[in-house]
């Protein structure tokens, strides 16, 4: 064995993150294997591939900490501890969801965790996220917003109006770029003026960087620093994360855009949870033996999932007009 | 790429790092950002000086991060304009937004035959350029962080320096001045790297995000040149005992801030915007050929300002300078002498 955990964080933290990183995965891969056989109504956007970003994330958030989502949000969610049954219930659009089964994939929301909300409109997060910065200022409680983005949503005017408004009022927030590289399909030198996302935040003002989103310990190095500004009263900044999307744009997709090979070649050289596994074994911290111990603790996790939201009942017509206005 | 190119045709390449200049120094020390915007500015600009004296076509690595496709864009726009610039043209390689595309551009530029790689990015860039292709002639561009290796020039100047050399109106034995590098090998060579400025040890133990900045986790620093204008780690060195790029040898320092071992404390600007006190323990001269042993037992080996390499308990590290190592493009003496031998007046005449 080593000296000692060479990592910035102890054993415990580093098994709770793969933890999170294989559920969301499984998840993904459940949800990809079952939407194709036709169980759930709706689109589902998978997370997939992305794991390292959204818990290297948020592994610096507590519960009173905000996160606005995007249309591919279920790994935010799990990050952010929201249940899984519960999320499972709510894709599935059954009773018992987080929106009692009415929401489905892209409205997933659990606000005691705080969790804002998946959103299906592109780019609408980040206004919100401004909004919730500027509550958690006035409360003066450290809390900090985050808000995720996709590359092809930061051409969007309302996330250039946030950066703005976050900028001029110093908010406790960081914008996270999650750029996968596709546009849904579209080529972003095609339809980015200017390719680079930290390149906006200097439009603004803001400080902006770039991180490997696939390695889990540099988006959790830099994340902690990013937070850390904002929490401190050091104002927004943005994190540009570099990662890699597994399935398509939606299930469904065919995804002819992408160069031949290029779907292996993710998988087997730029999966984030094996190169998770590749450090922290290689490193003695952690045997392969923990890990697939929670891969097997995982799997039965979804399985569950999977059965209780296939037994919970479906909304009725009595349910339609419930749950539209809420007080908080 | 498969085009090899005749000495009638001179041609040049480019290899510009779309994503330097974006770690987190941005975020804990208020380093400088160059936008793409900039970035391809300086390229039009560099291009078009080397234009002007007769490079005609330029090859260059496509990237995914915004360059390559404003690039296209600009040169398209000037063309429209009827201004004239070298054709450009890009490597045919898939961009994998990571430090291979360069690895595979130089590659594919010295299959190519340019005579000469102009380099855009910070010390890192430049370092795996040279990593992967120590023969053919680079010169470099700052993108302005942290960089000790490219110096910061108006790129028309270094355009012209570039077109005069691969133009054939100076030879190598003007145009070109040798340098040094820094090789690092752990265990006799079972993996092996190199640094352009600087070899610095960490008590860190992981990558992550790559970027070195705090003081209390360094142990060593190796140095192949130390000049004391410059913004970094080698400023460590510079400051006790500079020493030029091209003066011989390296310079060794170990740090230490256990009073026991503490010689003296320096105040030096480790990273833009951070002058931090650093303990020194002992330094001495590295003369070219002989390695010197790393004496922590785990870590990271950082090279250029990034940390590379991680060792445990049991590996060897060593760190050896080596001289002559690859050539740049001197552009003061290119300038200097074609002013010395008119041949600019010679340029303006004909035309």
């Amino acid at each position: 064995m080593a000296d000692s955990n060479p990592f910035p964080l102890a054993k415990d933290a580093l098994l709770a993150c793969y933890r999170r990183m294989r559920t969301i995965r499984e998840f993904e891969d459940r949800l990809h294997v079952d939407f194709s056989r036709g169980d759930i109504p709706g689109f589902v956007h998978l997370y997939a591939g992305e794991e390292a970003t959204a818990v290297g994330i948020m592994s610096h958030l507590g519960d009173g900490d905000r996160i606005a989502s995007t249309h591919r949000g279920h790994g935010h969610c799990i990050a952010k501890g929201v249940d899984v049954v519960a999320m499972m219930k709510e894709i599935y659009g059954r009773i018992g969801g987080c929106g009692n089964g009415k929401g489905g994939s892209m409205h997933i929301a659990d606000l005691s965790k705080g969790m804002m909300g998946a959103n299906g409109i592109l780019g609408a997060g980040a206004p919100l996220i401004c909004g919730a910065a500027l509550a958690a200022k006035y409360r003066k409680k450290n809390e900090v917003g985050i808000c995720f983005v996709g590359d092809g949503a930061s051409n969007q005017g309302t996330f250039l109006e946030s950066l703005n408004l976050a900028a001029v009022w110093n908010l406790p927030v960081v914008f996270v770029v999650e750029n996968n590289g596709y546009a849904e399909s579209t080529s972003r030198d095609y339809a980015t003026a200017v390719n680079s996302y930290v390149d906006r935040a200097s439009g603004f003002g803001l400080p902006g960087i770039t991180v490997d989103g696939t390695d889990f310990f540099g988006v959790y190095e830099a994340a902690g620093e990013v937070i850390k500004r904002a929490r401190e009263g050091g104002g927004p900044s943005l994190l540009e994360c570099k990662m890699i999307r597994f399935h398509g744009h939606f299930e469904g997709d065919a995804q002819t855009y992408r160069a031949p090979g290029e779907t292996e070649d993710n998988r087997a050289n730029h999966d984030c949870l094996k190169i998770f596994n590749a450090h922290v074994t290689g490193a003695k911290v952690i045997s392969a033996a923990e890990l697939q111990a929670i891969d097997t603790e995982v799997l039965a996790l979804i399985d569950d999932a999977v059965v209780q939201a296939k037994a919970a009942p479906l909304p009725t017509l009595a349910d339609l007009a419930s749950d539209v206005y809420v007080t908080y | 790429m498969s085009t090899v190119l005749s000495n009638s045709a001179p041609c040049i390449g480019i290899i510009a790092n779309p994503v330097s200049a974006r770690d987190i120094r941005r975020i804990v020390a208020n380093a400088g950002n160059l936008q793409i915007t900039d970035r391809v500015s300086m390229l039009l600009r560099l291009l078009s000086a080397a234009g002007s004296l007769g490079v005609k076509r330029a090859l260059m690595m496509p990237d995914k991060g915004g360059v390559s496709a404003m690039l296209i864009r600009a040169i398209a726009r000037e063309h429209d304009l009827q201004h004239a610039f070298p054709s450009v043209e890009f490597l045919d390689m898939v961009p994998t937004t990571t430090v291979n595309d360069t690895f595979t551009a130089a590659r594919l530029l010295r299959e190519a035959g340019v005579k000469v790689i102009v380099v855009l990015g910070g010390d890192g860039t430049h370092r795996a350029v040279v990593r992967e292709c120590r023969d053919i002639p680079i010169t470099g561009m700052s993108t302005g962080t942290n960089n000790a290796f490219p110096e910061l020039r108006e790129p028309t100047i270094t355009g012209l320096a570039v077109g005069l050399y691969a133009s054939g109106q100076l030879s190598a034995a003007q145009a070109l001045v040798p340098n040094k590098l820094l090789e690092v090998s752990i265990n006799d060579g079972a993996r092996t790297d190199i640094a352009l400025v600087d070899v610095v040890i960490s008590s860190d133990r992981f990558i992550g995000a790559r970027a070195l900045w705090k003081m209390d986790s360094l142990s060593a620093v190796y140095l192949s040149f130390a000049e004391p204008q410059a913004i970094g780690l080698s400023a460590i060195g510079s400051l006790l005992q500079p020493l030029g790029r091209r003066a011989p040898g390296g310079l060794a320092v170990e740090l230490s801030d256990n009073p026991a071992l503490r010689r003296l404390q320096l105040l030096a600007p480790i990273a833009p915007g951070m002058v931090r006190p650093v303990g020194i323990a002992q330094w001495q001269p590295m003369p070219a050929g002989q390695p010197f042993t790393v004496a922590q037992r785990a870590g990271v080996v950082a090279l250029d300002g990034e940390r590379e390499m991680t060792f445990d308990t049991g590996d060897r590290v060593q760190i050896t300078l080596r001289e002559n190592a690859f050539p740049t493009v001197d552009v003061a003496t290119c300038l200097q002498l074609a002013a010395d031998q008119g041949l600019f007046r010679h340029i303006s005449q004909s035309n």
